[in-house]
């Protein structure tokens, strides 16, 4: 068979590995930041652009989307052309989606501290990103598939099949947990509401960790560990069944995240069976990794990339093994809200994601610029570094959430709460926080020395931008081969439909039922809409990022029933376009706020948190005292939201700002009487409105009692 | 935890679908596996070993 011979394109590569550790070390800084404001909240400057609501979307976004996002194209780019003996279909597509991608990651460090968010978790950027994101996404899609056409190697090998499953999957989630309707070019409103929303946004955020955060680094785990071990897979069967059984399984265990809500107990029950039933595949997965070292573990001692591996996949199973236990109800019932889940993301992170994305820049950049790494003793000190960073962080992220846990629980033999103010559960977990941050500033200090170790590695060297290789051009298949897996690996379209219906199945069977039988999701009928000026003060809860310490779900719990009031229930959500039920309680839950204080104690707390709660460690917004609120919006807001299916009536869009400045008036009025001056056209009045109103539709009804039943 | 899964007021059959569903995916995939050749999983598992670099030699770090 004649040999072809072609190049592979190195520069790509290059181009995403400097992207990766470029803002990787933004997205750890930001990190690092928004630690430190948990701890002094003074930290954001006293400007609006850097506290903790919008700049912790902003951290999440960086590392996800910008350091993740940037080193799984290095690895795929890398990886595809040479397991394919191919290079990439189209180099202006390579640029393309080099380019578009960090515009978008630009356009989101712009756009998130300005408030400008849909506040879905992992998913905060407004829709005009959304649609970018989208073209690049296929742009991605067409050069990878691309590839796969003219590639000169028949048959896929595993690491491909994950690339495929990664890009299918994370076009479905993306799509649709991006169905919104723009209300102005940086204002958009979800399609779902309430239980629904919640479910399609947990169905997503889930997703996105196992089909952005865990399916591409296994392809790369797949394709280079054994590269750098020098020895092939330990089984290739094993890693079929795991590809098959971790799509597969992975996509029904989103509602692990909502349990003891509102939603379906049957659905809330689907997702605890087979987060638990996730440990297998996942499992398997480590395994297959650690067993490829067998016989190579002396190098493992003295190659700092092996190192960097070994911890990378023994973090991915102990987050694999942790995921599971705490989807078990009694576990989540103490763990859930508190920093359990914060350690449990970051082992994942920290560990898997950015200790794999660091074995394989040492492992890679040398490669591509054909010299030896600068410094083999440097990159084992960041690996110390880096292992005691996650050490410092983990652990005391652990403690902090079982203490705060059930001190949140702890009743008196009397009966009533022992720790009734919230805020004494926080501020006994602040030396935590200061572990956790210095755990944060060793594993930043150890990408630091990384950078230069690789910076002075690519000065040593010289980017080999067109590496030559060569192979056989691939022959007509003259024999049917009888194996169907072994069929199937040649056959890229037919596979991307498999692994397509496959990862449908499981978010069919939990969304139809929820969005179609109306039982799912029973009403209350004296819950209302929101005025015009609830309105408006609920988009300014949702651009000041209040959810991610606060959340609006009170569980079936006699201790948070006893500290919040009746628990939630389906009903009341109704028209929470988007849910804001949240996923961490650095503060309290407010779902019951709504006339739990007067107005002029929230006018105090939201200039400073520390004049009704001294030691609070909430940041103050003076800000909504003095900046004017943006009736324009009032129409079109009430508007789209009756597209949406809220029942305004034709005279209370008509009247929108009219009603909206009485409710004003007479909050303003109320604040007036107890010594405070300020007008009625001020953000913060919409914003008191918006929380005096919080949980108070079913106070007005006996229906809490007979619809808990049926609800929960 | 059992409780979970049995006490769901008349919606188990939600829950005992999916689980078929899954059982069946996962002979089916053991179908797979059982009927591929020796020979063939060798020739995949060293992929990554051959990537037609043509100076394929291991550089050390």
């Amino acid at each position: 068979m004649q040999l072809t011979t072609f190049n592979y394109d190195n520069k790509i590569v290059r181009d995403f590995a400097i992207a990766t550790i470029v803002w990787g070390i933004v997205g750890m800084s930001v990190g690092l930041l928004v630690a430190v404001q948990l701890i002094w909240p003074f930290m954001n400057f006293d400007l609006q652009y850097t506290t903790f609501g919008r700049i912790r979307p902003l951290h999440t976004n960086a590392v996800i989307f910008a350091f993740v996002g940037n080193a799984i194209f290095m690895g795929v780019y890398y990886s595809l052309q040479r397991l394919l003996k191919a290079r990439m279909y189209s180099d202006v597509l390579s640029r393309i989606h080099f380019w578009g991608w960090q515009l978008i990651i630009l356009a989101a460090a712009l756009t998130l501290p300005l408030g400008l968010t849909t506040s879905h978790e992992y998913a905060e950027l407004e829709w005009p990103i959304d649609v970018g994101l989208t073209i690049i996404w296929v742009v991605f899609g067409i050069n990878m598939f691309g590839t796969i056409i003219k590639r000169r190697e028949r048959h896929m090998y595993v690491a491909i099949w994950f690339y495929i499953a990664t890009f299918v999957t994370v076009a479905v989630l993306h799509i649709v947990n991006s169905v919104q309707l723009p209300v102005s070019m940086w204002k958009s409103y979800y399609l779902y509401a309430g239980v629904q929303d919640a479910l399609v946004q947990w169905w997503y955020g889930h997703n996105a960790v196992a089909f952005f955060l865990t399916t591409p680094y296994l392809g790369m785990m797949y394709y280079f560990l054994p590269k750098m071990a020098n020895r092939p897979v330990y089984s290739y069967k094993l890693s079929i069944l795991h590809f098959w059984s971790l799509i597969f399984i992975y996509i029904w265990a989103g509602p692990h995240h909502l349990l003891y809500t509102a939603l379906p107990e049957w659905v809330q029950s689907l997702g605890v069976v087979f987060s638990i039933m996730l440990i297998a595949p996942s499992w398997g997965g480590m395994i297959n990794g650690l067993l490829t070292l067998r016989g190579a573990w002396d190098k493992v001692r003295t190659d700092p990339t092996l190192k960097f591996m070994v911890v990378a996949l023994t973090a991915y199973g102990m987050a694999t093994f942790e995921g599971p236990m705490l989807s078990l109800k009694q576990v989540n019932a103490i763990a859930h809200f508190t920093d359990w889940i914060v350690a449990h993301v970051h082992v994942g992170a920290l560990g898997w994601n950015g200790f794999m994305t660091f074995g394989i820049l040492y492992w890679l950049v040398p490669r591509i610029y054909k010299t030896e790494l600068y410094s083999k003793k440097l990159a084992s000190v960041h690996f110390w570094i880096g292992t005691l960073g996650i050490l410092f962080y983990a652990i005391p992220m652990y403690w902090a959430a079982v203490v705060q846990g059930l001190m949140w629980k702890e009743f008196t033999p009397e009966g009533v709460l022992k720790y009734p103010n919230f805020l004494a559960t926080t501020l006994q977990i602040i030396p935590m926080h200061m572990l956790r941050a210095i755990g944060g500033t060793l594993y930043l200090a150890g990408a630091l020395l990384m950078t230069y170790n690789l910076v002075k590695t690519m000065r040593q060297g010289r980017l080999l931008a067109n590496e030559p290789a060569q192979a056989p051009e691939l022959a007509p298949v003259v024999v049917n081969e009888r194996a169907v897996h072994r069929r199937l690996e040649r056959k890229p379209a037919l596979f991307m439909v498999l692994a397509l219906i496959t990862i449908l199945i499981g978010g069919m069977v939990q969304m139809m039922p929820t969005f179609m039988i109306s039982s799912n999701v029973p009403t209350i009928s004296s819950v209302l809409p929101y005025t015009a000026l609830e309105l408006q003060g609920r988009d300014l809860y949702i651009r000041e990022g209040c959810v991610n310490c606060h959340s609006q779900t009170v569980r079936p719990f006699r201790s948070e029933t006893a500290r919040y009031g009746d628990y939630s229930m389906a009903g009341e959500y109704v028209y929470d376009h988007p849910f804001l039920w949240g996923s961490k309680r650095t503060g309290p839950d407010l779902h019951r706020i709504g006339g739990k204080y007067p107005n002029k104690w929230h006018f105090d707390h939201m200039l400073d948190p520390t004049i009704t709660s001294p030691g609070s460690i909430m940041p103050a917004y003076p800000w909504l005292s003095e900046q004017l609120l943006d009736t324009t919006t009032t129409k079109a807001k009430l508007n789209a939201m009756r597209l949406l299916g809220v029942p305004y009536s034709d005279d209370e869009v008509n009247t929108g700002n009219l009603r909206l400045w009485q409710q004003a008036e007479a909050i303003a009025a109320d604040l007036q009487e107890q010594g405070v001056a300020v007008r009625p056209d001020h953000e913060i009045v919409a914003l008191i409105a918006y929380l005096q109103r919080l949980g108070t539709d079913i106070k007005n009804t006996g229906a809490s009692a007979s619809q808990s039943a049926t609800n929960q | 935890m059992f409780k979970q899964i049995t006490e769901l007021s008349g919606n188990e059959w939600y829950l005992i679908v999916s689980l078929w569903i899954f059982l069946l995916f996962f002979i089916g995939v053991g179908i797979f596996l059982f009927r591929m050749r020796k020979d063939h999983i060798q020739y995949m598992k060293n992929r990554p070993m051959d990537d037609g670099e043509g100076h394929d030699e291991p550089f050390s770090i």
